[in-house]
């Protein structure tokens, strides 16, 4: 009896602890397959865009009704934690089965060997790609992405406010004084650590902009000449007062909408941004007025994860999405950017944007923010570098010494 | 109830219970503990011993499960960094100020709150709402009220000619530790002082009576009687307190994420940016394992005065 008595308490606690255990087991894994169908996930920040994702969701719908054994669900995962979120789901051998990363995460994820490498799934040749930002997609041989959306940096301005856009550095701030006066700002842009991403976003434009470079592909250049010349007028341009100090980019974006800003240097997907704030506001965009004509690009890359049991199928969604039909509609969807195939746009869509021109014609020009010949340390350097500018910004220290400052610490960290 | 009821109330192993049901048998107590040791295995013994190992490797978040054994390497690169020294002299400050102010702040709340006044209902009732927002609320508020264009702090300061350069006081390396201290305070006194007001009103009536029919002024009725009644409660507070204040991380990442240039960067925020940012696992359980250590030097050093305390009572 007493036996029994114990196998019955056993029975209770092994009952309970796989109880347990099922709870804990948490989420399956992706790609699987259901009726003969692979169902797969497709995460992009911009899938959650108030303007972009409901138009990008229809494209993805267009997919899966012309498959029948491949359907993709979107999967919108909010950009400041996009990364970190889908690192570290990749880490742990999960994650969505197609991603569209920036650049950053993109050489982490492909230097740690989580992104599935294409060269034996999509035959590139077949498709006319753009060759400067593709050229990012390729480490030693091996294709790791295809272009999604490259989106080139330009100037925004308030046309109200600007008849005649600047055309030099000295006739740029000239006007950001000029219209600087009571709560009206001649110029905005990121400068608080706590934007950290952001701030590496803006500087990289001053930075080439004066021919500067973080790297030259071998060493690292942080505390070059050149860089200290871009990083002083970035910081000149912050001193002057003629930006909105200590507000954050969602508020000054806003107050560009309310044209309480006259200025700002930002990529293609702003156009949509801003006529989402405010259809009615008369803006326009011309090139960035800076001595060197180089500037940011957004990057982002679409790949297949390596942890994905459904690579071949992946695979047939990009294919897809390299059509060019589909190609044409992508660019539609994503505004002023461009996508990765070379595509006309529409004299409709022209005539609507005349300035799309501006960020097409900039595509050559234009470098992904990443440390060239350093890119899986990127983030790391980029911590570096933004922490030691927003010290001499507050002044804590002076320019020269916190670049040397970040060149050598950011020296010690690649090694 | 009498020696004899007691004996004649059936026990835990006599009366009606069913036979052969698991209740009563010497396996009961392991099966009730069961779920909760599961629970405590799973989620902290277990999480516990890998943050330990991780300590000791150098791991990438990008391959968690390819680890390599560095021995003290990680804790050596961390102490030997002056950036940490730093945070961690940032966190004593920031434990400390919030430990003292607070339980301060609550105490004379508590005080004011235990005296009768008209609307001393109403009064009560609002000093908790502080409490009872949620924390990322709080940051947002806090960060919109210093803004340097808009926030209704800068126009105040600047009013009474206390401005701040630029105005902007999260981005100063000298204000922004300051302005984290003030909104975490703005939280967390409310808690104390609820806590506080409970204890001062469990003080006997007749002790302070007794003290003022003695002659003993209102200072000394409070050190000798009040004090020495509440004296636990705080004790228990600072302790919750400072343990609080260890692992806050939302209020601060959400405000400064740890600047200006490492100003308000505590133990946590410098863990995360470890983990998430430069994806070092190893080092961040490192800088987790400093924070362990700190919390349990913390609780012993609580126990041993709670000891000290009750030795000196008997």
């Amino acid at each position: 009896m007493r036996l029994h008595r114990i196998r019955r308490s056993m029975v209770a606690a092994v009952s309970v602890t796989g109880m347990a255990a099922a709870l804990l087991a948490g989420c399956g894994s992706d790609g699987g397959s259901e009726g003969g169908v692979t169902k797969l996930t497709f995460a992009a920040s911009t899938l959650g865009d108030p303007g972009r994702g409901p138009l990008l969701t229809k494209w993805l719908e267009e997919f899966n009704k012309s498959q029948n054994k491949v359907q993709v669900s979107p999967a919108a995962v909010p950009y400041p934690t996009f990364g970190q979120t889908i690192l570290t789901q990749m880490g742990s051998g999960k994650g969505p089965d197609l991603i569209r990363f920036d650049m950053p995460e993109f050489e982490s994820a492909s230097d740690a060997g989580l992104i599935a490498p294409l060269n034996d799934l999509i035959d590139v040749s077949k498709y006319d790609l753009l060759k400067q930002p593709d050229q990012f997609m390729v480490h030693d041989g091996q294709r790791h992405g295809i272009i999604f959306e490259a989106s080139n940096y330009a100037m925004f301005y308030n046309a109200d406010l600007i008849k005649k856009a600047p055309t030099t550095y000295d006739e740029f701030v000239e006007t950001a004084k000029s219209l600087t006066k009571g709560d009206t700002y001649g110029l905005a842009f990121r400068q608080t650590e706590a934007e950290e991403a952001g701030v590496w976003q803006d500087i990289f434009n001053y930075v080439y902009g004066f021919g500067g470079a973080w790297s030259d592909g071998k060493q690292l250049t942080i505390n070059s000449p050149e860089n200290l010349k871009g990083l002083q007028a970035y910081k000149d341009l912050y001193d002057a007062k003629v930006i909105p100090r200590g507000t954050d980019a969602a508020t000054f974006r806003r107050m560009f909408a309310e044209g309480k800003v006259g200025m700002e240097l930002n990529n293609g997907g702003y156009v949509t941004a801003t006529r989402g704030q405010n259809a009615d506001l008369n803006f326009n965009v011309a090139p960035i007025p800076f001595p060197v004509r180089k500037q940011g690009t957004i990057l982002a890359p679409i790949v297949i994860n390596e942890a994905s049991p459904a690579k071949e199928e992946a695979a047939t969604f990009i294919k897809w999405a390299l059509e060019p039909a589909n190609q044409v509609k992508l660019q539609e969807i994503l505004g002023a950017s461009s996508v990765a195939t070379v595509t006309q746009r529409s004299p409709e869509k022209l005539k609507e944007t005349p300035f799309l021109t501006v960020f097409d014609d900039l595509t050559e020009s234009s470098l992904p923010q990443i440390v060239l010949g350093f890119e899986a340390k990127t983030p790391d350097i980029r911590k570096v570098v933004v922490k030691n500018v927003i010290a001499a910004l507050q002044g804590t220290v002076d320019l020269k010494t916190a670049l040397d400052n970040a060149q050598q610490e950011a020296s010690q960290l690649v090694g | 109830m009498t020696a004899l009821e007691q004996q004649q109330l059936p026990g835990p192993r006599s009366g009606t219970r069913r036979r052969g049901s698991p209740l009563g048998s010497k396996w009961t107590p392991y099966f009730f503990l069961a779920p909760a040791a599961l629970f405590i295995l799973v989620f902290q013994v277990v999480p516990l011993a890998q943050e330990v190992f991780l300590s000791f490797t150098r791991t990438s978040l990008l391959n968690p499960t390819h680890s390599t054994w560095v021995g003290f390497d990680n804790f050596a690169r961390i102490f030997g960094d002056e950036d940490f020294r730093r945070t961690l002299l940032i966190t004593l400050v920031y434990v400390v100020v919030c430990v003292v102010v607070a339980v301060g702040t609550g105490l004379a709340v508590a005080l004011l709150l235990n005296k009768g006044f008209r609307g001393r209902g109403l009064a009560r009732a609002l000093v908790t709402i502080p409490w009872a927002a949620p924390g990322i609320a709080v940051a947002l508020i806090a960060i919109w009220m210093l803004n340097p264009d808009y926030g209704i702090v800068n126009r105040f300061l600047d009013t009474i000619g206390l401005g701040v350069p630029g105005g902007a006081i999260l981005d100063s390396p000298r204000y922004a530790l300051p302005a984290i201290l003030v909104t975490t305070i703005w939280q967390l006194f409310p808690f104390t002082s609820v806590v506080l007001l409970s204890a001062l009103q469990a003080v006997p009536p007749h002790l302070t009576e007794a003290a003022t029919m003695d002659g003993a002024g209102r200072w000394w009725t409070f050190r000798a009687v009040t004090w020495q009644s509440i004296k636990p409660t705080v004790g228990l507070l600072a302790l919750l307190m400072t343990i609080w204040s260890l692992r806050r991380f939302e209020l601060i990442w959400l405000m400064t994420k740890g600047g200006p240039v490492g100003a308000t960067e505590t133990l946590v925020i410098d863990l995360y940016s470890q983990a998430f940012d430069s994806k070092q696992l190893g080092s961040a359980a490192a800088v987790g394992m400093v924070g362990i250590v700190i919390s349990l030097i913390v609780i012993a050093g609580s126990r041993f005065v709670a000891r000290a305390a009750e030795r000196e009572a008997r």
